[in-house]
């Protein structure tokens, strides 16, 4: 037999039962589809991570405490005197509140903090301007809105000079902030910006969130961090009371669980396919009983047991592989469809699509091999004589 | 030519040993139109699978065209009923979901014969069994002769030069039946070497040659009674 015999008989084999060949070839389909659209999902968040990287650059570290660890103001002086090289150092203080205008309301991530945050990088000024060290020292009540937050508020109008209730006290709008999108953890278009001293009274603590220490470059915000580990780990006798991180190993942590989330998604997504080539074994298995006295025929005519087995390898073969490619092209859409629905970046990866490919063509080789040696071993007396 | 010597089969079951086939020892020439006859159980149809290779003897000797085929493996055997058996079956055997074409150019797919000239080999084929008009046609549209009539055009598309051919009117009415008769009487006269296995006698009279098998042996060889004559 000829290796275009051999496809178009196999081909002919799997179009005489159109419904059958269809809901077999879906586990593959659906197999194949996953693959792509969740390692695009997940992908799509590990782009998030660097291109944050990327805008934001790694020279920052945070300083947090521990629940019952004492993280008051004057902690912003020791880091600052504590470091052999001079830093930016920047406390936050946070709370989830109430916010309301005349007319709408919702809520915010509530943050105190300095005219320094601005120099963190990151954010930048829409309208009007940021908090100012006056404001900051005379506990104004004024306040910067996040990209959202100004959305929310005002719809599109411009909201500075405006009075909003924040937690039930009246705050000025003295500025806004452009979007800087979905970043890891919590992103500044969804914040509002008080300072510090005025945050104190309305949140009811002096106790700070986390202090934002900027450095001049990576490796001193590396050294940095190196520092206030050992000192709040010989000050206070434990090196969990406080957490010290830099924003690269923020970042690397993030990514590494962004990695293994992509890994699971793909490996459920594998699952599937496995699940798809039993169905297809099966089907398999299913065919050739049916078609036994066929395979006696074809024996008695002149097939070798080779010729047999080709058969329905390659019919098992076609049939994954065209499931494989039926879900590539459903995968793709899908994953089009991803950023539309889901509101998360959804990236292609050609590596997920060709071992989405190779696994099921390796699916139908491998499940359909154990059917097609079944075939290819009947005793051709007994196919003749079998009674479908 | 079929020469066998000394064949014996033996089959096991439940660790039994049953001897179906007890030291057969014939000639066909070739261009004989021969009988195989016997009761059910006598051992013809397996003396039948054994001359067409689907089934192997446990002793013996067989000359296939004066080569030596006793100790051929299923993949020679394969080999050899496509270039120089033709079968022709008491259910005929074709495969439903091919059409009279498709399914009597079968044999010369397993040759790697090229689709386009397979295609004209079997109308041909069709054309001789007078079923030239039937080509598209599925087994299931076809009656019991058209049948059998694909199925011997099917035997004989690659041109072997023997047929065996086993109750190959079991299936048919009497006058259909004599005409599948007629045709293989034909093709013997054509020079192939056709060998029915039947067990009636109405078949066995219209060949020249008649083995009789009973009990695994055979009882009588026309051709032999009629050499020592």
């Amino acid at each position: 037999m000829t290796w275009s015999d051999g496809f178009s008989l196999a081909f002919h084999g799997m179009i005489s039962n159109k419904l059958r060949a269809v809901l077999t070839m879906l586990g593959v389909i659906i197999g194949v589809a996953a693959v792509i659209v969740l390692v695009a999902i997940g992908q799509g968040a590990a782009s998030i991570v660097s291109s944050r990287i990327e805008t934001l650059g790694t020279n920052v570290i945070f300083v947090s405490p521990a629940a019952g660890t004492p993280f008051p103001m004057s902690e912003t002086g020791i880091i600052a005197h504590a470091l052999p090289f001079s830093v930016q150092v920047v406390p936050e203080m946070n709370t989830g509140g109430k916010v309301s205008t005349l007319s709408t309301e919702g809520t915010a991530q509530i943050a105190g903090t300095t005219s320094s945050y601005l120099r963190l990088g990151g954010i930048s000024v829409a309208a009007g301007h940021f908090i100012t060290p006056q404001e900051v020292s005379s506990a104004q009540h004024v306040a910067v809105l996040g990209a959202n937050q100004a959305l929310n508020l005002f719809g599109g109008q411009n909201p500075v000079g405006s009075s909003i209730m924040i937690m039930g006290q009246q705050f000025q709008v003295i500025g806004a902030l452009n979007a800087v999108g979905q970043g890891p953890g919590a992103s500044q278009d969804n914040e509002i910006f008080i300072p510090i001293t005025s945050a104190q009274p309305l949140f009811g603590t002096t106790q700070l969130s986390q202090m934002i220490v900027k450095t001049s470059s990576p490796s001193q915000a590396n050294l940095a961090a190196d520092y206030l580990t050992n000192l709040y780990t010989n000050e206070l006798g434990s090196s969990s009371a406080v957490n010290v991180a830099s924003e690269d190993q923020v970042l690397q942590t993030l990514q590494a669980t962004r990695a293994t989330f992509t890994n699971l998604l793909a490996g459920t997504a594998a699952i599937a396919l496995v699940v798809g080539g039993i169905g297809i074994m099966n089907i398999m298995l299913v065919s050739v009983t049916e078609r036994t006295r066929e395979i006696g025929i074809r024996r008695a005519l002149g097939a070798t047991r080779e010729d047999i087995l080709l058969q329905f390898l390659l019919e098992s073969m076609i049939m994954s592989l065209s499931g494989g490619l039926i879900g590539v092209v459903a995968g793709l859409g899908i994953m089009n469809l991803i950023p539309l629905i889901l509101k998360t970046p959804a990236v292609f990866s050609p590596s997920a699509l060709i071992l989405a490919f190779v696994f099921s063509t390796a699916v139908g080789l491998i499940f359909g091999l154990y059917p097609a040696i079944k075939a290819s071993g009947l005793d051709p007396i007994h196919a003749l004589r079998y009674d479908g | 030519m079929i020469q066998i010597t000394n064949v014996i089969k033996d089959y096991t079951l439940a660790s039994q040993v049953y001897r179906v086939l007890n030291g057969i020892t014939f000639t066909i020439p070739e261009g004989m139109l021969a009988a195989i006859v016997g009761p059910s159980g006598s051992g013809k149809t397996t003396l039948l699978n054994i001359l067409g290779g689907l089934d192997s003897p446990t002793a013996g000797e067989y000359l296939l065209n004066g080569r030596d085929v006793s100790h051929f493996d299923p993949d020679e055997w394969a080999h050899e009923r496509n270039h120089t058996i033709g079968f022709v079956f008491q259910s005929f055997q074709l495969i439903p979901s091919l059409s009279a074409r498709d399914n009597v150019a079968l044999p010369l797919v397993y040759r790697g014969v090229p689709a386009r000239i397979r295609r004209i080999q079997a109308d041909e084929g069709l054309e001789r069994v007078g079923l030239g008009h039937r080509k598209h046609h599925r087994p299931a549209q076809l009656s019991g002769g058209q049948q059998q009539r694909v199925a011997i055009a099917r035997a004989l598309v690659g041109d072997p030069p023997v047929l065996l051919a086993d109750e190959p009117t079991g299936n048919l009415d009497h006058a259909t039946g004599l005409e599948i008769l007629e045709i293989l009487r034909q093709l013997s006269e054509q020079g192939k070497t056709v060998v029915i296995v039947t067990h009636s006698a109405e078949v066995a009279q219209v060949c020249r040659q008649v083995i009789e098998v009973q009990d695994g042996h055979i009882v009588t060889n026309t051709l032999e009674m009629e050499q020592k004559v």
